[in-house]
Order: structure tokens, then C-alpha cells, then sequence
């Protein structure tokens, strides 16, 4: 295993390093309260403490967490289904553009 | 294999055989007729774009963090190379370079029989290039200069901070600029004389920083085949491994620093750049600038750097739209050296396209030089299939794909949130799909001599 990837909080870059807002932030970053970093939303943060503070989260910790994924879960199925619509267009363009073509 | 991951190998399989005859007619690359009759250039280039954007798609598919781990994370081996293939790699190194050095001064003084205008071209910038990417970087153990500079003192002079990697950066504008520009292709004596010029930088810059400072942070030929080499399936760590292409170059540690980030962007445009002076546009637009009065000494220099400030412009806007996207505390600039590593594998990518065919019709040359380089007989050359171009253009395709993957998984890496990782690369996908056109566009154009060089 490469070193850079040998675990999630490698990456996590120090206090600081992630203190530059993003465009529209809101109002108040949440703080992960094990390194410091700033997220934009509290799923980002449940997310982030489960990847890179597994070990020491607290019992409430762990509950967020897993609901962030559960909801992520849903999220990204959604995702897909967009994604999937949106290559089968590609596809069939292009089939449609080339027949038009040639 | 799960079903998911089924699905996804079945519809690249199948969108790559949808597009690969239409891109194989398209494919006739050196200005073949038949392309211009069958698919018209607009489509070959959307559909390039097509397959970029298609791809980005596919790749979002891939959700599992512990797949791309494992992935990425895949090693084997270990061996330990043996003594004499150091020996052996400094050998040819220091007699490709006496090579050079001898036939390029005394050696026959057409290009295409000049065993020195053929090592450096062919063998060295074509061939040997290839391999610092497809298998791994060799160039520690062969660079001839390294192997002159290590039993020389030092002064050991403090390298300046805040220079960090941008001599490297300017180091290799200039050169791209003089391979254009100048006869260093076609004139045996003058090659030899910038070979033995950079020699004479290089080992004086080894004295005064140290070597392993000149090496690692000044010299533009090692910081490239370095960063080419990460791509590649042998890399040295603790011995030689073999890991899947690609891979190496989502490492965090690759890129570290903003001129470093600005190497890579130099690299992929002077592929690009090298393009794009021998198509016909440049040649009408060369023409027309300087026919209104700009001396053309200054037009190359000015087109190189104008073109160089505005791929790095895209590519800052393309990371800031990254960070807009993901809505990260993470500044700028920590994306901009986490994405830019997989640009690499474009550069590469375009550089295959480039040199591969010129490689294989020019080996023959090349092999019968070195055999006799003071009196060579009559060059022969190899006449590629027309189907050639195919590869080529593959080769563009590939790179294109290998970036998106690692861009992808280094977003995986740097994110908590899986589609807030996909949504960071919009931007970067929208830039790589116009640059994939612009790369296409460039290789399907018929080759145009490049006005105003000698
Ligand atoms: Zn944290």
C-alpha cells in the first residue's frame, strides 16, 4: 500500500490548511472537534469524523455517521440514475448523429 | 466481481465498441483523404469530447472507497536490482552520450543518417521518453550528466527556496522553444553544441547546489522523466514494484507546491505547443502577425508563453470552480496539487500519440547509424499501415481516461463526501474535454512546416 493512502485522515490536511471559506459559505462551518477542519454542512462532518477519527469517536458520533452514509446512500443511487440517463443520451446522440451523418 | 461492477466493465466495453469504428474511420490522422469524406472533423472531435464526458460518467459509478483503495493500493515485487544493472545504465548513458558528442561533430551531415541527430531524436527524445512512462523511470541510473557530476566536489551553496521549481519550469519553455525554433533537428554540429551546452550548465549548477539538489529540483529533464515515471507500472521503492499504470500519480506527495503544479501544466502545453506550431493555422496565423510587423524572432517566445499563461489560466479557473463545487474549506491551491498530477497522463498520452509513429519509421535509421556512425549507409525508413493512426489516436484516448480515473480517485481521497468528490470534477472534466478536442484536433491536422524557423 502506498503511503499516501493508508488511511483517510493522511489527507486530512493540518488545522489551518482548511481554513479557506468556498464561495457562499455558510453561516457558521462546522468544526470537526478531534482536528479542527471546517465543513461546509454537518453530513460533510459526520462523514469526515467516521473516515478519519474512527477510533475516537464518541457513541453520538458514530449514530451521525451512519446516518450521513445512509443518506449519502440514497443520494448517490439518485446519482447514478441521473448519470446513467445522462450517458444512454450520449450514446444514443451519437448513434443518431452518426447514422444522420454517414 | 459484483453485478455493479459488471455493469460498469460491460458499458465501457460497449461504448468503446460503439465509438471505436466510428473513431478508426476518423483515424486517418496524417491527412488522409478518406476521413474528410466519411466523418466530418466536427463530429471526430465531439465525439472525442463525447467519450471524455462519457467516461467522467462511468467513472462516478465506481462509489466503493475500499475498491479504489485496493486499486490503487496494489503492489508486487520487490526485487532488488543487481549491482550491474547500474553499471550497465551508466554505461549507456555516458556512450549514448559520447556517441552524440562524436557523431554529431564528425559524424555525416544529413539529419537522417547522423547517429547523433537519431539518438537524441529517435532513440532518446521518442523512444526512451515512451519508456519513462509505459514501464518506469530509468533516467536516475542513466543520465550521463548525473554520472559525471557525482565524483565532482561541491560548494554546496544553500538552492534558494523561493526559486522552489521554477527554473525547471522556465528550464523547459526555453528548450521547448529552441527545439522549434532552431536547427537542433537538422544540424548535427549545432545538436552537439547544445548537448554539450546543457552539459556544461548542468555540471556547473552540480558543483555549486550539489547534485542531488541540481537533480532533484533544478533540472527539467529528471523532473520530467521523475514525474512521467510515476505513471508508469515499475517504480522503485525499496526495490522494483509493479503497481497498475496510473496510480502512482494520485500520491499527494507527487506535487507539492505551486511551481510544481505550474510544471505540470508546462509540460502538458508544450506537448501541445509542439503540435500545434506544424499545423496549417499556425502557419496562416504566423504569417499574417508577422506581416504586420512583429519581428518573427519574437513570435514563438510570445505564442509559447501567451499559450503557457493560458492553459495555467484554465486550470486555475477550472480548481477554483472544483472548490465552488465541492464546497471545501480546503484552499485552492491544495486541489490545484491534487488534480494536477493526472494531467500528466494526458501529456503522456499526447506525447505517444506524437512520437510513436515517428519512432517505429525511424528506428531502422537509427539502428543502422549506431552500427556505423561515422559511415552510415543509405537511411531506410519504416512505412507504417494506414491503420497506424488508429493507435495514435488511441493513445490521446487513453491518457485522457487514465487522468480522469486518477483525478477521480484523488478526489475520493481528498473528500469526505462521495458526490461532493464527483461534483469537484466538473470543472476539470469540462477543461479536459475541451482539451482532448483541441489535442484531436491538432493530430488530425495535415502537417504544415512551421514558418520562421531555421
Ligand atoms: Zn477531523
Amino acid at each position: 500500500m502506498s503511503g499516501g493512502r493508508a488511511s483517510a485522515g493522511d489527507t486530512a490536511a493540518p488545522t489551518g490548511e482548511r481554513a479557506a471559506p468556498p464561495p457562499k459559505p455558510p453561516e457558521e462551518p462546522a468544526v470537526c472537534g478531534h482536528c479542527g477542519d471546517r465543513f461546509a454542512d454537518d453530513r460533510l462532518l459526520a462523514l469526515h469524523r467516521g473516515r478519519a477519527h474512527r477510533e475516537a469517536l464518541t457513541d453520538a458520533e458514530v449514530e451521525a455517521y451512519r446516518e450521513a452514509r445512509t443518506e449519502e446512500r440514497d443520494d448517490v443511487r439518485l446519482f447514478r440514475v441521473k448519470a446513467l440517463g445522462l450517458l444512454l443520451l450520449i450514446y444514443f446522440g451519437f448513434i443518431y448523429v452518426y447514422a444522420f451523418v454517414l | 466481481m459484483t453485478r455493479r461492477r459488471r455493469l460498469v466493465v460491460a458499458a465501457v466495453g460497449l461504448l468503446a465498441a460503439a465509438v471505436a469504428p466510428a473513431a478508426a474511420h476518423g483515424a486517418g490522422l496524417s491527412g488522409a483523404a478518406d476521413r474528410s469524406l466519411s466523418v466530418p472533423t466536427w463530429l471526430f472531435l465531439t465525439t472525442g469530447g463525447g467519450v471524455i464526458g462519457a467516461s467522467f460518467l462511468l467513472a462516478s459509478f465506481v462509489t466503493d472507497r475500499s475498491f479504489i483503495r485496493r486499486v490503487h493500493g496494489w503492489r508486487r515485487g520487490g526485487l532488488r536490482p543487481a549491482r550491474a544493472a547500474h553499471w550497465l545504465g551508466r554505461a549507456v548513458g555516458l556512450g549514448g552520450l559520447a556517441a552524440v558528442l562524436v557523431a554529431g561533430l564528425v559524424g555525416p551531415r544529413e539529419a537522417t543518417r547522423n547517429a547523433a541527430v537519431l539518438t537524441v531524436w529517435v532513440g532518446w527524445w521518442s523512444g526512451y521518453t515512451m519508456t519513462t512512462y509505459l514501464v518506469g523511470n530509468s533516467w536516475p541510473a542513466v543520465d550521463p550528466w548525473r554520472t559525471l557530476a557525482a565524483p565532482l566536489p561541491s560548494l554546496d551553496v544553500d538552492y534558494p527556496d523561493r526559486l522552489d521549481a521554477w527554473p525547471s519550469v522556465a528550464a523547459l519553455l526555453g528548450l521547448v522553444w529552441l527545439e522549434v525554433v532552431s536547427p537542433v533537428a537538422d544540424r548535427p554540429r549545432f545538436l552537439a553544441g547544445v548537448v554539450a551546452a546543457y552539459g556544461v550548465v548542468t555540471l556547473a549548477g552540480a558543483v555549486v547546489f550539489g547534485a542531488d539538489v541540481w537533480f532533484r529540483r533544478v533540472d527539467p529533464v529528471a523532473r520530467l522523466f521523475r514525474y512521467f515515471g510515476r505513471m508508469a507500472p515499475l517504480h522503485y521503492d525499496d526495490g522494483i514494484r509493479l503497481r497498475l499504470p496510473g496510480v502512482g500519480l494520485d500520491e499527494p506527495r507527487l506535487v507539492t507546491s505551486r511551481a510544481e503544479v505550474a510544471f505540470v501544466v508546462a509540460v502538458l502545453w508544450v506537448t501541445t505547443f509542439d503540435g500545434l506550431v506544424a499545423t496549417p493555422l499556425w502557419r496562416d496565423a504566423a504569417v499574417t502577425v508577422v506581416e504586420a510587423g512583429v519581428p518573427p524572432g519574437l513570435l514563438y517566445p510570445a505564442a509559447l508563453v501567451a499559450g503557457y499563461a493560458a492553459v495555467c489560466g484554465v486550470y486555475a479557473l477550472a480548481v477554483r470552480y472544483s472548490k465552488r463545487a465541492a464546497r471545501t474549506y480546503l484552499p485552492a491551491d491544495v486541489l490545484a496539487r491534487r488534480f494536477a498530477p493526472p494531467l500528466l497522463a494526458i501529456a503522456a498520452g499526447y506525447h505517444l500519440a506524437h512520437f510513436l509513429g515517428y519512432f517505429l519509421e525511424l528506428a531502422p535509421a537509427l539502428a543502422t547509424a549506431a552500427i556505423a556512425p561515422l559511415s552510415p549507409p543509405e537511411p531506410v525508413a519504416l512505412v507504417l499501415p494506414g491503420w497506424f493512426g488508429g493507435i495514435e489516436l488511441a493513445g490521446v484516448l487513453l491518457g485522457h481516461l487514465l487522468a480522469i480515473w486518477v483525478a477521480h480517485a484523488a478526489a475520493y481521497d481528498v473528500f469526505p463526501g462521495k458526490l461532493q468528490a464527483v461534483r469537484s470534477q466538473y470543472g476539470i472534466t469540462v477543461a479536459m474535454v475541451c482539451y482532448t478536442m483541441a489535442s484531436l484536433w491538432i493530430v488530425s491536422q495535415p502537417y504544415a512546416v512551421p514558418p520562421y524557423v531555421t
